[in-house]
């Protein structure tokens, strides 16, 4: 893992709740960095954080909102976050009441690190 | 097509054994493999199924020494004989310099026989060859097999041989005739390659 | 209409649902040999045929060159094309040896696919039969088995 996205990976997962973060080629889905704690399924999360985009950004365009920066799925028990930098993503899973503001900063940093 | 390397003086050429499934030409190469000395031959290559039929290919190397001061290599390759398996057959049948067809000598198989001959003639007509320019031997092996079972070699010479090929009879089991086709191919080969360089001179 | 057919009835469900999650165009599930089990996306006996063929003779190929290299198999191919990516696996069930060709485009990706390949795998495992030992086959009987699983395949 390069030094930068390692250090990036290491901001992101200090946010208090973030169980796992990752950098994701988001055309494959495949995991090309991660920073994950036991039990997260790296793989798993890499795919669907991509397919997820891909569909969200079919909706944006669709609807003439433009291009996607930042998506938040927020479910009962956790979160799904991604940052999108070019062809890769920026993607951390966290519990629900992750402080999302302080999440979302560290990985738009991380996205334009990666750019 | 042949790898001529005038600087090392090196010939690569690539010999396909060819033929119907189970006519043997896998026992060519395993014979030839058995008796050629370790520094003349490369490791053997057998992409076969579970039931010992080739699948994909057998490969194997081998160094011929000197001739007309080039030292010569040959790639040795079997394909898989069964008609499921056109497909890769047909790759490994592209570039081939050469083609030895192992007829299957036994009456229940002429038609098997032909309808490899007649595969053959279309896969390298897919490839662009004209295969009446492609150098080739026919092998009649089996011919240990009982009298009764078999045809002579005269007999399936009107059967299968068109083109008026140099045609050797062998029984590859017990490596007859096995080292005469692959001299035979070999003289084909060099000799077409030699005509080859003489006209591109002329040329 | 694409469509899943079978010759062994117990990998439908799990292929259905693997076509399903993965949006898969083309699976076929084989044999080392080549000998087709289970397809989706194939109308026509020789394309299916020669991808199986093909798919055999690669997995066969990598499966050689993973030994020289000094690795006892790879777990599994992809290739990437302009339109359509190529997932190309083997996985061990208790009915043998078995392989899966997946072919699939942009409205998915080697990751999804990736995903839910593992799924597949443990469904088959689940739902196979115990292999039951086989005799020495046969040249004629081999080829027939490769010809006859085709003929099931478009009911011919």
């Amino acid at each position: 893992m390069s030094e930068a996205l390692s250090r990036s990976l290491d901001r992101i997962s200090r946010v208090r709740g973030v169980r796992g973060s990752l950098f994701v080629a988001a055309d494959d889905g495949l995991a090309v960095a991660q920073l994950l704690m036991e039990g997260v399924n790296g793989k798993t999360v890499a795919a669907f954080a991509a397919s997820l985009t891909r569909k969200v950004s079919g909706a944006a365009g669709a609807t003439g909102a433009g291009r996607v920066r930042f998506v938040q799925m927020q479910c009962e028990d956790g979160t799904l976050l991604v940052a999108l930098a070019g062809e890769l993503l920026v993607v951390a899973l966290a519990d629900a009441g992750v402080n999302i503001g302080l999440a979302r900063l560290e990985m738009m940093r991380a996205a334009e690190t990666a750019l | 097509m042949s790898l001529v390397n005038f600087t090392t003086r090196e010939i690569t050429c690539k010999i396909v054994y060819y033929g119907p499934g189970r006519s043997g030409k896998t026992t060519n190469l395993q014979y030839i493999y058995g008796q050629v000395p370790d520094d003349r031959r490369g490791r053997m290559v057998s992409l076969a199924t579970q039931t010992d039929r080739t699948l994909f290919f057998d490969f194997l190397p081998l160094e011929l020494g000197s001739i007309s001061g080039f030292t010569t290599k040959f790639q040795l390759y079997t394909v898989p004989g069964q008609v499921y398996y056109n497909a890769t057959r047909k790759l490994v049948l592209q570039g081939a310099d050469g083609v030895v067809f192992v007829a299957d000598s036994q009456i229940r198989q002429l038609d098997e026989n032909l309808e490899s001959l007649q595969n053959l003639h279309q896969n390298v007509l897919e490839h662009g060859i004209d295969i009446r320019t492609l150098p080739m031997v026919m092998q009649f092996n089996k011919q240990d097999l009982p009298r009764e079972l078999i045809l002579a070699p005269q007999e399936l010479d009107d059967a299968l041989n068109f083109r008026g090929a140099q045609t050797l009879s062998a029984d590859a089991l017990h490596g007859q005739g096995v080292f005469e086709t692959l001299k035979a191919i070999s003289a084909e080969v060099l000799r077409k390659l030699s005509e080859s360089s003489a006209t591109a001179r002329r040329g | 209409m694409t469509t899943t057919t079978v010759v062994e009835a117990w990998t439908e469900q799990p292929l259905v649902r693997f076509v399903g999650q993965s949006s898969a165009r083309i699976v076929v599930v084989m044999t080392p040999a080549g000998q087709v089990l289970a397809q989706h996306g194939f109308t026509r006996a020789v394309d299916l045929m020669s991808a199986a063929a093909l798919g055999a003779a690669i997995m066969a190929s990598s499966g050689a060159l993973a030994q020289q290299v000094g690795e006892s198999t790879f777990g599994a191919l992809y290739h990437a094309g302009q339109r359509h990516g190529i997932h190309l696996a083997a996985c061990n069930t208790p009915r043998g040896r078995l392989i899966v060709l997946t072919v699939f485009g942009r409205e998915t990706s080697i990751g999804l696919v990736q995903v839910f390949f593992e799924e597949f795998v443990i469904a088959l495992r689940q739902a196979a039969p115990v292999e039951e030992p086989r005799g020495p086959v046969l040249p004629a009987d081999f080829e027939n088995e490769l010809n006859s699983s085709l003929a099931t395949l478009f009911r011919r």
